[in-house]
C-alpha cells in the first residue's frame, strides 16, 4: 500500500479530540484520577485548592492549584513516604498575559511509583496562576534546596517575587544588565539589549576564613565559571558560585525568529557534548503535543545515535578525570580509543558532533547496510580498547587513592537537591529516565534490555565505576539495536501544529535527565520553551561535596559530577596569618591537584 | 546498467587514511597538513549554489536557522540577490534538503579557513520580472516563471489562460478582472476562463 | 598580522561563552591522532606567555571584560588572534540575542555578517565550522604558519534570465536539465523519497531510477510497465543493499500510480470545462 505525502499530511489536520483524551477541562475527573496510583490521594489531600485537573498527554497530568499551597503541594510529593525517588525536577514560569492576563508558575514533579517501570510512573504539573500586577508566590527553597536556583531564575528573567527565599541574588543575567528589565516577558523584543555599569553582589565571608576566588577564564577545558572558596588553612569551609557566563538567551531566540523546525537546530547547540539529547527531547515534546507517532525505524535510529553519544562522552570524561589526577597518559589513551567513534559518526551523519539527524516527525538520514557493518566493527574495537585501558587505569594506586573516600555526597543530601544522573546513582538513588518514564514515543528503550548500575558509597570512585559500567551496557544496547532494526519509512510529515498546547520531552543524557517543556503559539511558532540541563540540578550540590576536603581535591571533585561548566583560572590565595597575597594561574591551581603528594 | 559499481559499493570502498594503522604498531598520527586528504563522502561541507539551476525562489532563505542565507531586495534596479556567507553557516543541510531545483549542492569542502571575511561570501544575482502594463517590478524572478511554465501541464495553462496573466502585478490582475466582469455581466463561468463558444461574441480573452 | 613567518607559537585558549563543542575539538587536536604539537604549537596556561590567542564562542555580555583583559595580558608583539568556530567568526546561530554583545549597525544582518569576538578584538584568522573538525583546525594553523595556501575565494554570479546569452565571465545562462520524465513527476517523487530514504541518498537513487524509466520507454514503448519491472529486477543483481531495493520498488509503484492519477484528473477536468482549441 502506497501512501503519499499528501495523504499523511491531510491525516494530521488537528481536530479537537481533547475531551476523549481527557485534555479538556470538562473531562471526567474521576476517570483521569483512576489512571495512575497516587493521583487520587493527592486530589483528596488538596481538594479545596485544586481548580481543575486534566491529562496533557500520555503519562503527564496537570493540576491547576492555588498559589498559597504551592510549597505544601511540592513537599507532599517530594517527601512522599511510599514513592521514595519522587523528586521535583524543575519549574517553569510563563508570561501568559496576552492570553489571559496572568503569569504562570509551574513546578514539574517526576513521580516514581516503582523503580524503572515505565508503565506506572508519570509526571505531575502543578500550575499556579499569578496575577499580572503582583507576581509573587511563596518560596519552598528553605525546606527544599532543589528549588533554590529555579526561583532565582524566574525572579531574574520574569520578575516574579519568591517570598522568604534565603538567598535572592541575581543568578543568570549578566552583571551589566539593568534592573527592572525582564527578558522573557512578552513585551520585550529578543534583540533588545540594554547596557549599564556592571555591579556585583557577593556573599559575605564567614568568620575566621580566607577567601580564594577562582575566576572565569580557564585553561583548556570547559566553560568559564567563578567559584569562591572560603578556606581555613587548607580545608574548605564553604563555597559560593557565580556562573552563567554562557547565557546566550536561547529560550528567547527560540520564541523570536525561529519556526518550530529551526528551533531543533538551536536546541542541538545548547551543549556541544550532549547536543543530540537536547534535540531528541525537543522533538519528543513537539511530537507529543501534536499526537504524532513516528515510524519504528526512526525510533531505533534515534536510540542508536543517543547511545553512540553516550559512549564517546564517557570516554571523554574518563580522560579528563585522569588528567585532573595527574595521570596524563590515561588522558591520551582514553582520547585515542574514543576517536574511532567520532569517525564512525562522521560517516553516519555527516559531522562529528552536532549530528543534525533529527527533524520533527523522524530522522533525516537512513542507515544503509554498509553503515551497519561499520557500527558493529567499531563497537568491537571500542570494547577491546576500553577493557585494556581500564585494567591498567583502575589498578594504579595514584588514581584509586585520590578517588576513594573523596567528595562524598550522602543519600539524603542527594535527594534534597534533586541530584540526577550518574552522580545520583553513585549515591544510591535508583533513577534512570530511560526506563522510568514512558519514552516509547520517540526512542526505543522499551524494546532493548539492559541493566542500570547503582552504587552506595557516593565518592568519586563510585562515580567512575558507574560511568564505566554504563559504557559497557551502552555497547550491548548498540548491538541489540542493529540486530533488531525494523523496516519502513524514516519520517512522517507534519503539517500544521495545534495551537496553545503544551507537553514535556525528556531523555537520559550522560549527565542526568534533560527536560524540555514546549508550549506552541500561533502560526507554527513556539510560545514558550524551557530547557533544563542536568548540571543545573547537580551544581548546587557541589558546595556540600566540597566542605571538609582539601583545596587540592577541589578540581577533581568538581570534575567528577561531569559539569557542563567547569571552572577556575586565577586563584588568589590570601593567607590570613601573614597577610601575603599570592596569585596562582588556572594550571597552577590544577597543578596543586596533579602534584598532590599528601598523606595517603 | 553498463556501469560496474553500484552506489553503495562506491561508498563502502572509501577508507580513511589512518584506518589501516589500527592493526599495525605504526605511529597513529595523520600526516596532514603535509599531504592532501579528503573527507568521507558523507561529510557535510560548505554548500555550493549552482548559478545555472538557481531560480531565486528563496526557499533556502526561509529555512536557514542562523540566517547565513539572506535575500537582498533592490526594487529600483529590479534585482534580487541571494547572499550566502560561510562564516555563519552551521552546516545543517536544510537548504540542500528543500531546494526545489537541486541548485544547492552538497560538497565535502572543508578547507575554509581564511583571514578575510570577504572570501567567505557567495552572491547570486537574479533579475526580477516586470509587469507589462505598468512597468513595476514583481516579486518573482523571470527564471521562476520559466520554471513554473515547465512544471504545469500545457492543458492547465491553456485552460486558465495563464500565459498572459503570469507577468502582471496584483493591481493589474485585479483591474483586468473587474473589466472582464463588467463585460460578461453575471456569467456563470469565472470571467477569465475560456469557455466553449455558445454565443457568437468574443468571450475568450486575455485574462 | 605582520606576515612574518611564524615558527613555533605558544597558544592560550579562552572560551567566550561557547557550547563547548569547539573547545572539545581544540582538545582533540592535542590528542595523538591529530597531534598539533609536531607543528611546534604549545598550549600554555597563562596569557602572559602566549603569542596566539584561540577564542571560541559568541561573545556573551558576561564574558566580554574577561576577553579584553586576556587580550591585553598578551605581550604586545605579535598579538595574533584566531577565532575558532562559527560562533566566534560571526556570532553563529545566536547572533542577535539579548545576551550577546553585538554593536554592529544592523545587529549582524549585513553582508559580512559581523558578530562575535571581532567586536572587541581584531581577528587574524577565521576558522568557521560547527564545530570545525580537527583537520580544519590544522588547516587554519598551517595557513598561519605558511605551510598551506588559502583556498576560499568570494564569488559573485549574475544569473541571467532565460533565453539570454552570457557575455561576461560571471554571467551564467539558465538551463533546466533534461530528464526522461516530466518535471512535476521528478519533484513529487523527490519529496516522497525524502520520507523513505533520507535527503542524502535520494538524489543518487532517483537518478538511477529515471535512467531506467527512460530505457523502458525507449526499448518497449507499448508495454513500459513490464519492461520497467524487468529492468528494476535486473538492477537488484547489482545493488545488493536492502534499503535501496526497497526504495526502488517504492518508486516504481509510485510512478505508475501518479501517471494513472494525472491522466484521470486531466480527463475529468476536460469534461467539466470543455476548452476551445487554441486561442
Amino acid at each position: 500500500m502506497v501512501t503519499t505525502t499528501k495523504d499523511l499530511e491531510a491525516h494530521f489536520e488537528f481536530e479537537c479530540r481533547a475531551c476523549e483524551n481527557g485534555r479538556c477541562a470538562k473531562a471526567n475527573v474521576d476517570a483521569i484520577l483512576s489512571e495512575r496510583e497516587g493521583l487520587r490521594d493527592f486530589y483528596e489531600a488538596f481538594k479545596e485548592h485544586i481548580a481543575s485537573c486534566k491529562r496533557m498527554t500520555y503519562g503527564q497530568y496537570m493540576f491547576a492549584i492555588d498559589r498559597e499551597v504551592l510549597p505544601d503541594a511540592v513537599l507532599w510529593w517530594h517527601n512522599h513516604p511510599k514513592y521514595k525517588e519522587t523528586h521535583m525536577s524543575t519549574a517553569v514560569g510563563t508570561d501568559e498575559r496576552p492570553l489571559n492576563g496572568h503569569f504562570v508558575y509551574m513546578p514539574f514533579i517526576s513521580v516514581q511509583v516503582e523503580p524503572l517501570n515505565m508503565d506506572k510512573n508519570y509526571w505531575v504539573f502543578l500550575r499556579a496562576y499569578l496575577p499580572g500586577d503582583d507576581p509573587s508566590f511563596p518560596s519552598v527553597a528553605k525546606n527544599l534546596p532543589a528549588a533554590l536556583w529555579i526561583e532565582r531564575e524566574v525572579k531574574d528573567l520574569l520578575g516574579f517575587k519568591p517570598t522568604n527565599h534565603p538567598d535572592p541574588k541575581r543568578l543568570i543575567l549578566p552583571e551589566d544588565f539593568p534592573d527592572g528589565v525582564y527578558p522573557l516577558r512578552k513585551d520585550m523584543d529578543y534583540r533588545h539589549s540594554p547596557i549599564t555599569e556592571p555591579t556585583t553582589e557577593y556573599r559575605k565571608t564567614p568568620e575566621d576564613t580566607t577567601l580564594v576566588p577562582m575566576g572565569p577564564a580557564h585553561m583548556g577545558i570547559e566553560e568559564p565559571a567563578h567559584f569562591r572558596l572560603f578556606v581555613r588553612g587548607e580545608e574548605i569551609v564553604d563555597v559560593d558560585y557565580r556562573g552563567f557566563y554562557s547565557h546566550r538567551g536561547i529560550e528567547k531566540t527560540g520564541e523570536g525568529r525561529l519556526t518550530y523546525n529551526q528551533v531543533l537546530f538551536l536546541a542541538e547547540r545548547i551543549c556541544g557534548i550532549c547536543g543530540y539529547q537536547h534535540s531528541v527531547s525537543y522533538a519528543m515534546a513537539v511530537e507529543r503535543l501534536a499526537d504524532v507517532e513516528i515510524p519504528d525505524r526512526a525510533r531505533y535510529i534515534r536510540t542508536l545515535m543517543l547511545e553512540l553519544e553516550r559512549i564517546h562522552n564517557h570516554l571523554l570524561w574518563v580522560g579528563i578525570a585522569a588528567h585532573m589526577v595527574g595521570y596524563d597518559t590515561g588522558f591520551m589513551h582514553a582520547w585515542r580509543i574514543r576517536e574511532p567513534v567520532m569517525w564512525l559518526v562522521e560517516r553516519l551523519t555527516g559531522n562529528r558532533k552536532q549530528y543534525g539527524m533529527n527533524i520533527v516527525g523522524g530522522v533525516r538520514r537512513d542507515l544503509l547496510d554498509y553503515r551497519k557493518e561499520d557500527v558493529l566493527k567499531t563497537v568491537k574495537q571500542i570494547r577491546e580498547g576500553t577493557q585494556t585501558f581500564l585494567d591498567i587505569a583502575l589498578n594504579t594506586n595514584t588514581f584509586i587513592k585520590r578517588a576513594e573516600g573523596v567528595g562524598i555526597l550522602p543519600y539524603k543530601v542527594a535527594k534534597a537537591y534533586s541530584v540526577l544522573g550518574p552522580t545520583a546513582r553513585a549515591s544510591g538513588r535508583k533513577i534512570d529516565a530511560r526506563l522510568d518514564q514512558a519514552t516509547r514515543t520517540a526512542t526505543a528503550y522499551d524494546e532493548v534490555d539492559f541493566k542500570v548500575p547503582v552504587y552506595k558509597e557516593g565518592d568519586v570512585l563510585a562515580r567512575v565505576l558507574v560511568r564505566m559500567d554504563e559504557l559497557f551496557e551502552s555497547l550491548w544496547i548498540v548491538e541489540q539495536l542493529i540486530d533488531q532494526m525494523p523496516d519502513g519509512d524514516i519520517m512522517v510529515p507534519i503539517g500544521k501544529l495545534p495551537e496553545y498546547e503544551e507537553a514535556l520531552g525528556f531523555t537520559e543524557a550522560h549527565r542526568g535527565e534533560v527536560v524540555h517543556y514546549v508550549m506552541t503559539g500561533e502560526k507554527n511558532k513556539v510560545y514558550r520553551w524551557k530547557v533544563r540541563a542536568p548540571t543545573y540540578n547537580n551544581l548546587p550540590a557541589v558546595p556540600e561535596m566540597l566542605k571538609g576536603y582539601h583545596v587540592a581535591d577541589a578540581p577533581l571533585i568538581i570534575a567528577s559530577i561531569d559539569p557542563c561548566y567547569s571552572c577556575t583560572e586565577r586563584v588568589q590565595f590570601v593567607d590570613m596569618n601573614t597577610g601575603k597575597i599570592k596569585v596562582l594561574t588556572e594550571a597552577e591551581f590544577n597543578e596543586l591537584s596533579i602534584k598532590y603528594r599528601g598523606v595517603f | 546498467m553498463a556501469e560496474s559499481v553500484s552506489y553503495t559499493e562506491k561508498l563502502k570502498k572509501w577508507n580513511r587514511y589512518e584506518a589501516e594503522k589500527f592493526s599495525k604498531k605504526a605511529p597513529v598520527t595523520t600526516p596532514y597538513p603535509f599531504i592532501d586528504i579528503e573527507k568521507p563522502p558523507e561529510y557535510r561541507g560548505i554548500p555550493h549554489i549552482n548559478p545555472e539551476k538557481c531560480i531565486g525562489c528563496g526557499a533556502c532563505v526561509n529555512v536557514c536557522p542562523p540566517d547565513a542565507l539572506i535575500m537582498e531586495w533592490d526594487k529600483e534596479h529590479g534585482v534580487k540577490r541571494l547572499t550566502y556567507n560561510a562564516a555563519r553557516c552551521i552546516r545543517c543541510a536544510r537548504c540542500i534538503e528543500v531546494c526545489p531545483t537541486g541548485a544547492m549542492e552538497p560538497t565535502t569542502r572543508f578547507e575554509v579557513a581564511t583571514d578575510n571575511k570577504e572570501d567567505l561570501v557567495e552572491v547570486v544575482e537574479h533579475k526580477l520580472a516586470y509587469c507589462e502594463e505598468c512597468g513595476e517590478y514583481l516579486d518573482f524572478t523571470e527564471r521562476q516563471i520559466e520554471y513554473v511554465r515547465n512544471i504545469l501541464p500545457k492543458d492547465v495553462f491553456d485552460m486558465y489562460s495563464l500565459e498572459d496573466r503570469i507577468t502582471l502585478t496584483q493591481e493589474e490582475k485585479m483591474r483586468r478582472t473587474v473589466v472582464k466582469l463588467r463585460e460578461t455581466e453575471g456569467n456563470v463561468y469565472p470571467a477569465f476562463m475560456l469557455v466553449k463558444k455558445k454565443v457568437e461574441d468574443d468571450k475568450g480573452g486575455e485574462e | 598580522m605582520g606576515k612574518q613567518r611564524l615558527k613555533s607559537v605558544w597558544v592560550y585558549h579562552v572560551d567566550a561563552g561557547s557550547c563547548n563543542g569547539c573547545d572539545i575539538e581544540v582538545l582533540d587536536v592535542l590528542s595523538p591522532y591529530y597531534d598539533v604539537e609536531r607543528l611546534g604549537v604549545k598550549v600554555v596556561p597563562n596569557p602572559r606567555h602566549a603569542d596566539v590567542l584561540f577564542i571560541t564562542g559568541p561573545l556573551t555580555r558576561q564574558t566580554r571584560i574577561m576577553i579584553k583583559k586576556a587580550y591585553e595580558a598578551m605581550p604586545p608583539k605579535p598579538r595574533i588572534v584566531v577565532a575558532i568556530g562559527t560562533c566566534a567568526s560571526s556570532g553563529g546561530i545566536f547572533y542577535n540575542s539579548y545576551a550577546l554583545y553585538n554593536t554592529s549597525p544592523q545587529r549582524g544582518r549585513d553582508r559580512l555578517r559581523s558578530g562575535g569576538p571581532e567586536m572587541i578584538v581584531p581577528i587574524d584568522m577565521y576558522i568557521p565550522g560547527c564545530p570545525p573538525s580537527p583537520e580544519e583546525i590544522l588547516y587554519g594553523i598551517a595557513q598561519l604558519l605558511g605551510i598551506k595556501e588559502k583556498k576560499m575565494k568570494g564569488e559573485y554570479w549574475v544569473a541571467l534570465p532565460p533565453e539570454v546569452e552570457s557575455s561576461k565571465e560571471n554571467e551564467i545562462k539558465f538551463k533546466i536539465p533534461d530528464r526522461p520524465i516530466p518535471l512535476r513527476y521528478w519533484l513529487t517523487l523527490r519529496e516522497e523519497l525524502r520520507r523513505v530514504v533520507g535527503y542524502y541518498d535520494r538524489d543518487a537513487v532517483l537518478n538511477d531510477f529515471i535512467e531506467l524509466v527512460g530505457r523502458a520507454y525507449e526499448e518497449a514503448p507499448d508495454s513500459p510497465e513490464e519492461k520497467l519491472h524487468d529492468l528494476v529486477t535486473g538492477y537488484f543483481l547489482m545493488e545488493k543493499d536492502s534499503r535501496v531495493q526497497v526504495a526502488m520498488r517504492f518508486l516504481e509503484n509510485e510512478f505508475w500510480r501518479m501517471v494513472k492519477e494525472y491522466h484521470e484528473w486531466g480527463e475529468a477536468l476536460k469534461e467539466k470545462y470543455p476548452v476551445t482549441a487554441g486561442v
